[in-house]
């Protein structure tokens, strides 16, 4: 079994009398992409922490790889699992954006020769020396995930990792966490940016009031106008002209949709 | 239409900052307008509705040059909604009714500006609830709910749906039309051009400090819909939305 590999088996977990996953089995092979969808409260979050052992499960069993993780400590997790909180600043606390991201390998006397590169990707290198607090709140967002990727885990979990993103910034989020799926690295990300999720992953898991409502593929649930209707999703634009001008092959990417329109005579106005 | 609030050549610099947040921006906004203003992290969007509002320089301090002028009241929804909680409050009807108690009006009217709020923003039901143990999703609506409540001339809201899921956040931004009608003028800072673009009647956009477009909202080129245009080869203008796409191909 890789490290990479994710099972989640008739897992609950209720706050108090509020339960908030009711039964949830998934699994998650390594190397895979997938959006977490639901409306606010479904068990989004709920359910990534269980896999960070910052929650425990009161029912059932949560393994990554070998490791089961209710024998795991979080900081033992974070060797093998990255989680990116919705609210960066929950994982921010070094002096400098450079000492921040240089954290973890340090901690796990791991050399740090990967900060440069992964600050690079993530265009970091002109605030390398600021302090994380005085970055705007979106490049704190990034520094908390390059603090995440320099650690090389297994598995990603990101939770809204494009929220207050601007277009450039959300460029090399895509960017980054496309280059470590392709690495073989397990991508889980919570997300209500239906346009990101087009971008990035393959398979798409619905949550609705604590279990799991849909799992699909993220090209066959989008192009699905009646089951994205009943999960109250939008499709995103890049599907809504797919389907409007009857594109081949059900393209989500822009850059799919961009290769379709390729060759079409344009209208020089709209009028 | 008269301006609710006029910035001319106005220059903003953050206490220790190297460089102006803002420089030389004129702009002003009418009764019932609503602006969306678009620009990539450090254009000076946050900054713009700090020193609209008069926010900056009085409470985060700097040094501002040029003139701003307001005429009423203004308020401001920030992105993060628990920075914005009085801390005062153990119950949402409280939280909301605290603008409004605070501007010395009657109890009567106080809890019909907070009453008639939490129902635009659909939270009637959370108002016994406790504000600190709310999702970020409601927490944003009482946040905004708390400022609507206040009825202000001039609203501005930054990132305000940063916490809703797609069904809350197409509420919020269905709700700014009906609020602009009423008169109120709107100042909407976001990365989400799309909803942005379906609702506002003008957009501005800045770039390093300075405003470098103003006019239609076809200029928020950022949106999906152009990005795709523009790669598959289409001729400037490029379509804001899905239905004007439609028609360039002759559809």
């Amino acid at each position: 079994m890789s490290g990479g590999d994710v099972r989640v088996e008739s897992v609950r977990y209720a706050y108090g009398d509020l339960e908030a996953l009711r039964g949830v089995t998934l699994t998650i092979r390594a190397g895979e992409t997938v959006a977490l969808l639901g409306p606010n409260g479904a068990g989004k979050t709920t359910l990534t922490r269980l896999l960070v052992a910052l929650l425990r499960p009161a029912v059932g069993r949560v393994t990554v790889g070998d490791w089961d993780v209710a024998r795991k400590r979080p900081d033992e997790m974070a060797g093998r699992v990255g989680y990116v909180f919705q609210h960066a600043d929950q994982q921010l606390f070094a002096r400098s954006v450079r000492e921040d991201v240089a954290f973890g390998p340090r901690q796990l006397g791991r050399a740090a020769a990967s900060v440069v590169p992964v600050l690079d990707e993530l265009g970091l290198m002109p605030v390398a020396a600021v302090h994380p607090y005085d970055v705007p709140p979106p490049v704190r967002k990034l520094v908390a995930l390059a603090g995440v990727l320099v650690m090389e885990p297994a598995v990603l979990v990101l939770d809204e990792p494009t929220a207050g993103l601007d277009r450039q910034q959300r460029e090399r989020v895509i960017g980054a966490l496309r280059r470590r799926a392709a690495a073989g690295v397990t991508v889980l990300v919570v997300s209500h940016d239906l346009a990101f999720v087009a971008e990035l992953v393959e398979r798409v898991v619905v949550l609705r009031e604590g279990r799991v409502a849909a799992d699909r593929s993220a090209r066959e649930l989008l192009y699905d106008r009646g089951a994205l209707a009943a999960l109250e999703l939008t499709p995103p634009v890049t599907v809504e002209i797919g389907q409007a001008l009857r594109l081949p092959g059900a393209p989500i990417r822009t850059a799919e949709v961009a290769a379709a329109l390729r060759g079409t005579k344009w209208r020089e106005s709209a009028e | 239409m008269t301006a609710v609030v006029t910035l001319e050549g106005v220059t903003f610099r953050y206490p220790g900052a190297a460089r102006e947040a803002l420089c030389g921006v004129s702009l002003g906004v009418a009764a019932g307008e609503i602006v969306a203003l678009a620009g990539d992290a450090g254009a000076g969007t946050s900054t713009l509705l700090l020193v609209a509002t008069g926010f900056a320089p009085r409470l985060v301090g700097g040094t501002l040059t040029g003139t701003r002028r307001l005429a009423g009241r203004c308020g401001i929804v920030f992105s993060r909604p628990w920075t914005q909680l009085t801390g005062l409050c153990s119950t949402v009807g409280d939280e909301v009714a605290f603008g409004p108690a605070s501007l010395g009006l009657a109890r009567e009217p106080v809890l019909a500006s907070a009453g008639r709020a939490m129902e635009r923003l659909g939270i009637t039901h959370l108002a016994t609830r406790d504000p600190a143990h709310l999702s970020g999703g409601e927490l944003q609506r009482v946040v905004v709910a708390s400022v609507l409540a206040m009825e202000p001339d001039l609203l501005a809201l930054d990132d305000p749906a940063a916490e809703l899921d797609p069904a809350g956040a197409d509420a919020l931004y269905a709700l700014l039309p009906a609020l602009a009608v009423g008169g109120m003028a709107i100042l909407v800072a976001t990365p989400d051009l799309e909803r942005a673009a379906s609702v506002a009647t003008r957009a501005v956009v800045l770039a390093g400090g300075r405003v470098v477009a103003d006019g239609p909202t076809h200029l928020l080129e950022g949106t999906g819909v152009a990005a795709i245009a523009r790669a598959a080869g289409c001729p400037p203008p490029y379509p804001p939305d899905v239905p004007s796409l439609l028609r360039r191909v002759g559809r």
